[in-house]
């Protein structure tokens, strides 16, 4: 991580580095002087040589070439006859003077290089690492200020200092639109954050454009526009490096195109929903009105003919007339109770729950299809030992009497229906069984939609029946399913949650 | 005697059907439009049973259950719109009689005018009497039930739950109503005891529990003992 780097660099100062220097030169020379007994002179070059490296690995390259020069000195003081003076004794060792200069200068030289491409890789690895992570950590936000908020937490970790991200509204930066408060922006210098925003390049703090101002503001350029500011304020008075503002500025970047992305996949999603809204209207609106004026001008006519020709008509047919007018009305208020009873489910009703023997709820759904099912055979096996249910009863019901008369209106008339139900850990699984035509291919999974309508000759419905039992289905945490029954026929399948599993 | 009923009710169409159902069947009627009007009426007319809308224009029906009910005894059956429940209850706590949903159809309204007439005609039900219901007998002096000719034995609590819905036969009672009765004051909220015991009182007495003749659920607002 850059940081640690930066740390040890400021703790290099040039006094420090004298230090070291000395001290290295010192340890040299003391080696030096004990091995001067023993050791030809040129081999004592190679202690000082020793230093030089060692200098050279962990101080710049102005400090280690100043060391080389002064351990050539050093040499000639100590090791070079007449001892403790320069001058020289043997015009030889002007030949090992040179070479070990030049091999000191070479040595410093290039571990300084070295260093530096070293300490560049383990810079650019961090900036990479910096990135990935910011990148991985903007991404899948749902909110653009989110983006901004943890983008400019993210900055601050790596710079020390305080980074705020400023959002524009209507082409201009608003100033309320921040990311954090962390960088109070004085009206004075609101204009160099705009030309920064208005022109696309960083202006601020020592630069050529808005030179003046105590922060720099750096633009969040997208691939289409600029989509906000970034505004650095250093935590110390120093300077940025250049190398500082690079990585700001691909932040900058990188910040820029979460925020876009995050724009266009929440513009995406807002076209979807009105799409899909628009969609479920036009087709509720079209069912809905036919569904409705059906019926409506059934009892219309049926009631003008008889208010109209009363006397005229036989009694059958004023008979037949008055039964269509209740039908119908029947009819009409079952559709809508279903529209009531969707819009109700998806606007999110409260369940009252509580505890239940299944049979107290298929009873009453039992009793409520009474007239509906009387030319029916419906066989019911409840076992005793069934667990209560956990259940909105009125809801559940309707569950059951939804099922029961599609059973009605998509089997013959006089094929039975079945009711069963058996305990599972955790849940009772209701069953509804019918000898009908069964489901097409694929069916059973549409049947659940909104206003899908399976065919059948003559029943008409919204499409709402099996949708509000799905919604109840869910509303419970339970589930629901059909299938083709073995032999011909369908079965609904659901799942109740009961008394073990709470 | 005709039987003299109040219609509290501010919509017109359905006051016309009502007016024409009910002096087709011979009823005598007054109309009231509003609660204030219903419940003057209430006291000077003495009606024999009110129909009484809760949604009305002045005030809620409810208020006209409780200022009738401070003093009377006369039978209310209400007029409701469907998925009102808690206004259902409601107003069976505050002492009517009986409710019909709206859209509702002439004869399922008749049949709860005349039930409520009936129960109140016979308010004091003969005590120490044998009582029929299908193939249920009880015998109330001596504690028996039989079904089928059978004896059948029943708990404490079941026996007091039954005896309870004896007592107003055909008119829905509220879970509240019947916790109060045989459990106390204390356990108005365990409505699930209320189930488990109705739910034993079925199988004991009905042919086929999934499908009561008699203990029938009034599903979200309580219990109905259909005798005939």
């Amino acid at each position: 991580m850059s940081g640690g780097d930066t740390k040890v660099w400021e703790r290099s100062t040039p006094a420090r580095e004298a230090a070291l220097a000395a001290f290295v030169l010192a340890v040299s020379t003391g080696a030096a002087f004990v091995l001067r007994p023993h050791v030809a002179a040129t081999n004592l070059v190679m202690v000082y040589l020793v230093g030089v490296v060692a200098v050279a690995m962990r101080c710049s390259r102005r400090t280690s070439m100043a060391t080389s020069l002064l351990s050539v000195a050093a040499f000639d003081f100590f090791c070079v006859p007449p001892y403790l003076t320069f001058r020289v004794s043997d015009y030889q060792y002007l030949i090992t003077f040179s070479a070990m200069l030049i091999t000191a200068l070479v040595i410093s030289t290039q571990t300084a290089r070295i260093r530096n491409h070293a300490a560049e890789v383990m810079a650019r690895e961090a900036r990479n690492e910096t990135l990935y992570r910011l990148s991985r950590r903007l991404a899948g936000q749902g909110m653009v200020m989110d983006v901004a908020r943890l983008a400019a937490e993210y900055a601050e970790e790596v710079f020390e200092g305080r980074i705020v991200i400023f959002l524009p509204e209507d082409g201009k930066i608003d100033f309320r639109r921040r990311s954090s408060d962390r960088l109070p922006v004085p009206t004075s210098e609101e204009p160099a954050a705009q030309w920064a925003f208005d022109h696309g390049e960083i202006s601020g703090r020592g630069l050529p454009a808005m030179g003046t101002a105590s922060a720099l503001y750096i633009p969040l350029k997208g691939a289409r526009e600029t989509v906000g500011i970034m505004g650095v304020a250093p935590a110390a008075r120093g300077r940025i490096s250049s190398e500082q503002l690079q990585l700001l500025e691909v932040v900058a970047n990188q910040t820029a195109m979460a925020i876009e992305r995050t724009r266009s996949q929440h513009a995406a999603e807002v076209a979807r929903m009105r799409m899909e809204t628009e969609q479920m209207r036009s087709s509720l609106l079209s069912a809905v009105s036919h569904d409705l004026r059906t019926p409506l001008a059934s009892i219309t006519g049926a009631a003008s003919a008889l208010r109209a020709q009363g006397d005229k008509l036989q009694p059958e047919t004023r008979q037949e007339l008055l039964e269509s007018i209740a039908d119908e009305a029947e009819r009409l208020s079952r559709l809508v109770s279903n529209l009531l009873d969707m819009t109700r489910l998806e606007s999110g009703v409260e369940l009252r729950r509580d505890y239940y023997p299944l049979e107290e709820i298929v009873g009453a759904a039992l009793q409520r299809m009474d007239r509906q099912l009387e030319r029916r055979q419906v066989a019911t096996s409840l076992p005793d030992t069934l667990p209560l249910v956990y259940a909105d009863d009125v809801l559940l019901g309707q569950l059951i009497v939804n099922l029961l008369e599609n059973a009605t209106k998509y089997t013959p008339e006089g094929t039975p229906i079945e009711l069963t139900a058996q305990a599972s850990p955790g849940f009772v699984v209701l069953e509804i069984r019918d000898r009908g035509p069964g489901f097409g291919p694929e069916e059973e999974k549409r049947i659940f939609e909104k206003f899908y309508r399976g065919r059948s000759d003559g029943s008409r419905g919204v499409g709402l029946g099996l949708a509000i039992c799905r919604a109840v289905a869910d509303a419970h945490q339970g589930t629901i399913e059909a299938f083709n029954r073995e032999g011909g026929g369908a079965v609904f399948r659901m799942r109740i949650p009961s008394k073990e599993s709470s | 005697m005709k039987a003299l009923i109040l219609i509290v009710e501010d919509d017109p169409q359905i006051r016309r059907f009502l007016r024409a159902t009910l002096t087709a069947e011979g009823y005598l009627y007054y109309e009231a439009l509003t609660a204030d009007e219903g419940i003057q009426q209430a006291n000077t007319r003495r009606p024999d049973l009110i129909l009484l809308d809760l949604g009305l224009p002045d005030h809620d029906g409810l208020d006209v259950i409780r200022q009738v009910r401070d003093g009377s005894q006369t039978p209310i059956v209400v007029l409701s719109a469907r998925g009102q429940e808690n206004d259902k209850i409601a107003a069976l706590d505050l002492g009517a009689d009986d409710y019909v949903a709206k859209p509702f159809g002439v004869g399922e309204l008749l049949a709860r005018i005349r039930a409520a007439l009936r129960r109140s005609a016979t308010a004091a039900m003969p005590e120490g009497s044998a009582l029929r219901f299908g193939r249920v007998e009880v015998d109330l002096d001596k504690r028996l039930v039989r079904v089928g000719g059978e004896d059948v034995h029943l708990t404490p609590n079941e026996y007091r739950l039954l005896q309870i819905l004896l007592k107003y036969p055909g008119k829905v009672l509220t879970q509240r109503q019947l916790l109060n009765e045989v459990w106390g004051p204390n356990h108005l909220e365990q409505a699930q005891y209320l189930r488990v015991y109705i739910a034993q009182l079925r199988r004991k007495l009905e042919s086929d529990p999934a499908r009561p003749k008699h203990l029938q659920t009034e599903p979200g607002i309580g219990y109905r003992l259909v005798v005939e």
